[in-house]
């Protein structure tokens, strides 16, 4: 590298050791070189700002589709599936396609009541837990038992909501009319039945919302508008 | 990481910065939005040469920027002299502007499309994205030593462009 190169390199934080306190020092000595490298920063700066709002922008990518490919988190629920009671092999495949960490017998059932049931191959919220998703924002401090956390738009469009239920915290996407549950956690040890423990805390829940949210989650009024939307 | 996401994951995770470089390397948004969904159909069909623990936005980045050589930029070229004047003199340097004068998407495109290309990948890779040389300069597939130089290069023309603000 020549010299305006080193220079360049050791601002772009390139040069290590020896040589960067070399150009260190000769910037720290010369006012010129000083401002060059005031000028630059600037430049890369301005840069980064006239792209960032690209970084901002809701448009999704298209979705390839990958419902055969699991990814790890999915591989070890399936495990503890498997290693459950539930003996029901249509949930152990249809868990393996979800973030399912515990599920709690009396949540997944097909009796009625059952917060979560099994329709058309989906796992979806009924009973308390759709309402509560259907009608209910987080600033709610209803008597229900149901919870709603974040409420926030995919990068595909849709709208999802993170819940807490009865030790339990998932988070569901709408799907046409239904709730589609996407993920559902047991609550850490010591936090079972804590209808205060919020929504999203969860780091697994975090890690899922993480993956679908474009920009940030709702605000009261961006909720409020999409529950008079019908969550479209 | 014991196994690779499923592409989805992986594209959603990294698309927000595809766009931005082929922002940076595209004539328009049009263009632009069109190399990065190639890019992503292309990824996708040969998702299976991508190696589990490397990373996957060097990987993808690499194939955007083929696509761009292999398409989009022809697609400029022909388009070039199309385009209006006072979009180069709306570049000039502005006397009056701040010091921390903020640049918009527009000018900051018009002004990559006037650096060569072998200069606007290089500035787009490290200055817009953050790549390191090394990186940079494996997606490119060349020495580092003539990353370093297009790069000197590619901002100096820059800095004359937009305007030395101080």
């Amino acid at each position: 590298m020549n010299e305006e190169e080193l220079f360049f390199a050791w601002l772009d934080g390139e040069l290590e050791g020896d040589e960067a306190a070399r150009v260190a020092a000769q910037v720290a000595s010369d006012p010129a070189l000083q401002a060059k490298a005031e000028q630059h920063r600037r430049l890369a700066a301005q840069l980064r700002g006239a792209f960032d709002p690209i970084l901002k922008q809701d448009v999704p990518p298209s979705k390839f589709g990958s419902a055969n490919v699991l990814d790890f988190q999915a591989q070890r629920s399936e495990r503890e599936i498997r290693r459950s009671s539930f003996g029901v092999p249509q949930w152990a495949a249809m868990a393996a396609t979800l973030a399912i960490g515990i599920v709690a017998g009396q949540f997944v059932s097909n009796r009625s009541g059952a917060p979560i049931e099994s329709r058309d191959g989906m796992l979806v919220a009924a009973a308390s837990l759709d309402r509560a998703l259907d009608a209910q924002l987080a600033s709610a401090e209803g008597n229900g038992r149901v919870r709603v956390g974040l409420t926030f738009r995919t990068r595909a469009g849709g709208i999802c909501r993170s819940f807490t239920d009865d030790g339990a915290t998932g988070l569901a996407c709408r799907e046409g009319q239904d709730w589609k549950v996407e993920g559902l956690f047991a609550a850490p040890e010591g936090q079972q039945g804590d209808y205060r423990m919020a929504a999203g805390e969860d780091p697994r829940l975090a890690a899922l919302i993480d993956e679908r949210i474009a920009g940030e989650p709702f605000d009261a009024a961006a909720e409020k508008a999409a529950l008079d939307n019908g969550w479209r | 990481m014991t196994s690779p996401l499923p592409f989805d994951s992986e594209l959603a995770a990294v698309w927000p910065r595809l766009r931005r470089f082929a922002h940076a390397l595209a004539r328009d948004s049009a263009d632009a939005d069109d190399l990065a969904q190639m890019a992503a159909e292309k990824a996708f069909k040969s998702f299976d040469q991508f190696h589990p623990g490397t990373r996957f936005d060097s990987w993808i980045f690499r194939i955007c920027r083929t696509v761009w050589i292999d398409t989009i930029r022809s697609r400029s070229r022909r388009g070039a002299h199309e385009a209006p004047p006072e979009a180069a003199e709306s570049l000039g340097h502005d006397p009056t502007s701040a010091t921390e004068a903020a640049i918009d998407l527009g000018k900051a495109m018009a002004a990559m499309q006037r650096l060569p290309e072998e200069q606007r990948e290089v500035v787009a890779l490290i200055l817009v994205d953050g790549f390191g040389y090394r990186e940079a300069a494996e997606i490119l597939d060349q020495p580092i030593g003539t990353v370093s130089s297009r790069l000197v290069r590619g901002r100096q023309a820059l800095v004359a462009m937009l305007g030395e603000g101080g």
